[in-house]
Formats: structure tokens, sequence, C-alpha cells
């Protein structure tokens, strides 16, 4: 069974909704546990970084365990950075399924993520690209690969899973 | 400015006092006098010799506010040059780095080739021109002062400078410890970090050589490895600490301690063993038979080193070269790379970076606990109630002049040493900070 175009939507605007309202252990049952998740770095003005082996990435993880780790360092109340967690609120756009197969489908956003330091009263605006590979998983669909372009990446301090 | 020197820094060791107004984090004045006194009043790193490594490579950067350009021409002589056209002051190269036998300026189309040799001005038999403008050179303006340090490039808006090797000092030999990994030099992992942080350039100089924060800002990330070690898993990522008791509590013994230099350098270093989680690893041997046990040890040991002001080569749950870049009293925007030895295998590469980028990128998992917490400095520094900081105090006791066991062997002479456990948590270490900044800001102050 393919992917639609509504699925597609429907899945990224949980995805985004799970992480604005600080439900992560939700947010990461919607990946594999062999997900990469990749955001790359800037190796140039025009070009992002291409090998995460033999290039540097702003976060680069195989492995749904990694993010785990985020998530309870972000939730730990361990971090002066996350604490009180910024406010965030992404908006996920241009939606489109760019090729589909037998195990699964590509598609392609865009996004911009608003988010309000609380603790410094500052509200940044983070934006870019999104890559997605999703794979069935019984009725559902799960996130094999998410790759993040951040466009704007000085990054304004920290730049944590919650704000891309 | 009306300050005295001594109303800022309290520098008295005879009574075993040393103390830090907080005005000099705040002070728009100071902050001006620091820009031309210590960021274009002297040496300042530019960035490595590899990102300008083929002929007619270039790469941009600043020295204070000066933007620079450093150029290699086709022969392969580097030279910096100031980055702006002489004809009405545009910035000639617009990119953080790239390739050009020429710069044509964008606006007015005046050319420049490798060398900085004016090739073009557009028109200018039509021009009109009179001869004054004939007798001034059109090329562009060298950096005045500009010199390579086995690979390490540091120029000089000040032209009347102590030579580069003088000014490092003993610090060469901490640059040596990084050079020396691999017989071809050292590169830039490629994929720039850019960050900023809205408090004052010395906290990131000052955070470096913090062994005492760490079990305190960093509490999540110890947690990250501490689930990590139970594991074991392949998935997770590999840990440099996971073999090292350098940062837990309970550890006894000399964990290791600090080193001051001459002229504001420091180093901050714990003991790591040779284990395969640091990806050096795999040159143990061949490393201790080029330069001896000793030096080998000492590249596998955990080091924070600054050459004052605006390096900071780290060396802990991997490697970064970090550069400071002041902008404003409470801003400060950071320049960060992966820096490793040429040559290493892939499988040792890949855990480099993995290791660096969960440690050190402003998207991990430690450095925005530093970063945050600077911001909280610089929003507290307003509280002028009481001016004078408590933060220089630890490890007064323990400072003895010169070096240690540990030093002598790589014949490391520091002016001062600190051997510590994990609990002492040197910070005199940052006196030589501000020995060397009152030094050089003295000309500033009411006597
Ligand atoms: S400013 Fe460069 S050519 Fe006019
Ligand atoms: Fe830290």
């Amino acid at each position: 069974m393919e992917l639609t175009q509504s699925q597609a939507e429907q899945l990224l605007y949980r995805e985004a909704l799970l992480i604005d309202t600080g439900r992560f252990a939700d947010w990461l049952e919607l990946f594999t546990p062999d997900v990469e998740f990749w955001m790359p770095a800037w190796r140039d003005e025009t070009t992002t970084t291409q090998d995460p082996d033999r290039e540097l990435s702003l976060i680069y993880y195989k492995g749904r365990r990694n993010l785990e780790d985020r998530v309870m360092r972000l939730t730990s109340g361990l971090s002066t950075a996350s604490t009180p967690l910024p406010r965030a609120v992404h908006q996920v756009t241009n939606v489109m399924v760019t090729a589909q197969d037998g195990e699964g489908a590509d598609v392609s956003a865009a996004f911009t993520c608003h988010r309000f330091d609380v603790r410094m009263n500052r509200a940044d605006c983070f934006f870019g690209r999104y890559e997605y590979r999703l794979v069935r998983a019984g009725q559902d669909w799960k996130i094999a690969r998410k790759k993040i372009i951040l466009l704007n990446d000085t990054i304004p301090t920290v730049v944590d899973i919650n704000a891309i | 400015m009306t300050l005295r020197l001594s109303d800022l820094i309290d520098d008295r060791p005879t009574d075993g006092a040393f103390r830090v107004n907080r005005a000099i984090f705040t002070d728009p004045g100071v902050f001006d006098a620091e820009i031309r006194r210590l960021f274009e009043g002297g040496w300042v790193f530019l960035g490595i010799e590899s990102q300008a490594a083929g002929p007619h490579d270039f790469f941009t950067t600043f020295a204070g506010r000066v933007p620079v350009l450093v150029q290699r021409d086709g022969e392969g002589t580097l030279r910096a040059f100031v980055n702006t056209c002489p004809h009405k002051g545009a910035r000639l190269a617009q990119v953080r780095q790239g390739n050009a036998r020429l710069h044509v300026c964008p606006y007015h189309s005046w050319t420049f080739d490798s060398a900085g040799r004016n090739k073009a001005i557009k028109w200018q038999k039509a021009g009109c021109y009179a001869e004054a403008f004939d007798r001034d050179d059109h090329g562009l303006k060298p950096l005045p002062q500009f010199a390579n340090y086995r690979g390490f490039l540091f120029g000089s808006v000040a032209g009347e400078v102590t030579p580069l090797g003088e000014y490092l000092g003993e610090a060469t030999k901490l640059l040596d410890l990084v050079a020396d990994q691999s017989e071809d030099g050292l590169e830039l992992v490629p994929g720039q970090v850019t960050f900023t942080y809205e408090a004052n350039w010395k906290l990131q100089l000052e955070n470096c050589s913090d062994a005492y924060h760490f079990t305190s800002a960093h509490p999540s990330y110890i947690r990250v490895l501490e689930r990590r070690q139970k594991e074991m898993s392949g998935d997770v990522v590999a840990s440099v600490w996971e073999n090292s008791d350098y940062w837990k509590e309970e550890a006894e013994g000399v964990g290791g301690g600090s080193y001051s230099f001459a002229n504001g350098h420091v180093l901050n270093w714990g003991v790591f063993g040779i284990t395969p989680a640091i990806p050096l690893y795999e040159r143990a041997g061949e490393l201790a038979e080029r330069h001896g046990e000793g030096k080998r040890d000492w590249m596998f040991n955990m080091r924070n080193v600054t050459i004052f002001p605006n390096l900071q080569i780290a060396e802990n749950a991997s490697s970064q070269l970090r550069v400071i870049r002041p902008i404003a009293p409470g801003l400060t925007e950071m320049r960060t790379w992966c820096i490793a030895p040429k040559g290493e295998s892939a499988g040792a590469r890949r855990q480099r970076i993995r290791q660096y980028e969960d440690f050190f990128n402003p998207t991990g998992m430690a450095t925005p606990d530093d970063t945050v917490s600077y911001e909280n400095c610089q929003i507290g520094f307003a509280g002028t109630v009481e001016p004078w900081l408590q933060g220089y105090a630890r490890g007064m006791t323990a400072s003895v002049a010169g070096g240690n066991r540990f030093s002598d062997r790589i014949d490391l002479q520091p002016e001062r040493s600190v051997l510590a456990d994990s609990q002492l948590c040197d910070e005199t270490l940052y006196h030589a900070y501000y020995r060397a900044w009152a030094a050089r800001m003295a000309g500033e102050f009411e006597a």
C-alpha cells in the first residue's frame, strides 16, 4: 500500500505536535529502532556536509537509543540550558511524497520553528527543510530516516532537538 | 576612562588574594580598550594552514574588528591582507573560504591577484587621475604582522610586536602536542559550526580552563555517559570519558592540574590512559616510537589549551579548535571546528566526529549548559552591590612556581603549576589571563 499525501502530512504534523507539546515518549515511538537522525553542518556558504563519517554534522545519530538519551537529558531537569524548557511551535509545510517503493516512501517538507526562551526572554526562529524516509509498520508508518537541513546555522547559544 | 587598574584586578599575592571586578565583563569602555589593545594590539590566531592548502586557496576571518584575508599565491606563499578594497573600502572576499587567482572587487571591479597585487583598475586611462593617485600603492594592504607556527597562523594589526615564537614561549610545546599527532600535520574536519552567546568573551576564556564546573553544569551529560557505560552497545556513541575517572568526584590521587605561562597562555589537563576510546589509540605505539613515551602520554591526556586571547584547543571528549570573537561586552561569536591529525583511519575519524558532535556542538549535550551559564553570569554581573568576584581563589595554596614531574616529561617549563586531585579544581590558572590582561591594558588606566 502506498503512502498517501494525507498520511504523509498527518505523520509530519503529528510529529511536530508531539514535540511542541512535550510528549517526547510518544515522539520517540514514531521512529524505527535503527533510525538515522541527521542534521548536517555547512561545509561552506552553499553546501552542507554530505558524509557523516568524514565530515561534521550538527547532529548525527544512528539508532533511536541515542534520541532517547537526548530526550532524557532534555527532560531531566539536570541541564541548565533545558530548564525551563523553551516554548516552541513548528510549522511544517510544502509536504511532498517524492518517491515510493516496496518498503516505503521518501517525503520532503519545509519547516519553521519559533522558539521562545523564557529564561532569556528571547525569541528565535529556525528554518529549513526536512527529508524523511518513511517505512510501513503494520497499519502505521514509521520514520526510518530524518534529515534536517537547517538553513540559519549560526546558532544563538543553543539548538536542541525540540527546535528543529 | 577614570578607572584605575587596581579597581578592576585586585592581585595581592602576598595576601593570597586575587579578585576580579564584574565591570571587566560589562563595561563598554573596558571592552573597547580590549579590542584595541588585545585583539588589534598584538598577536591573534587567524586559522590553520590547511584552510588554504593549495595554490590560490584563501580563507577569511577577523583580527578584532579588522576583516582579514589569508591567501596563498600560485607559488605557495601564504600571506595575510586586510580584507578591504583600497578603492572605497568594500570587503573584497565575501566567503569564508575559497580559491581565487584573482579577486575582483564586486563594487567597481578593481582586481587583485593572489599575491595581493593590483592587476586592474577599471578604465584607468580614461579616469583622468592625477599623479598623486599614481604614486599610491593600489594593492591590498598586508596585515602588519603574519606568522606561522607549525601550521597555526597568527597575525597582528599592530606592527610593533614581539616575534611570534617569543609571544607563544613555552606554550609552543602545547601546540606541538597537537601538531605532532601526525607526520602530515593537522586538518579541520569539513563542516564549521558557529554560535553566539549573550555574554562576555572572557567567560569562554575562563570556562575552557574551569575544571570546577564539570559535575555541576553537566550532570545530564554525565547521566547519559553512565547509561551508555552500562549498556556498551554498538548503537550508542562511545565516549572517551568511559575509561577515565577524571570527572568522577570520588577519584583519588593526582588526576591532573594546571600550568600557566607568560603572556596569558594556560593549560588545564587530566590523566587519560592510552585507551581505545581515544581515536589516537591506533597510533599509540608509533607515536611513542617517534616522540618518546612521555610526549605520547601527553598527547593522550585531556588537555584544554588557551593561547591568549582568542585560540582554544580542547582535547577531552574529542578534539576542538575554537576561535573567540568578541562582538560586544555582552555578545560573543564562537567559530568552532573538529581538529584532527591527517591520515587517521576511517574508523578513528568517525569515532572522533561522533564524540565531537555529542559534546562540543551547540546542538549537542554539553556546550549549551556552559554557554547558558555564561549568560546567567552576564545577567548576574549587573549585581554590582558587591563588585568583586570570588572565583579566582581555589588552588591558591597549591600553586607553585615552575613545573612538576609531569611537565618534566616533555621538558615543559610553565611559570606556575598546580597538581590536583579531582576535587581541587584550580582557579589560579585564570590569574595568568588577568595578569597578561592587566599588563596589556595598563596604558588605558590612571596610575
Ligand atoms: S570599492 Fe572596490 S572597486 Fe570600488
Ligand atoms: Fe563545560
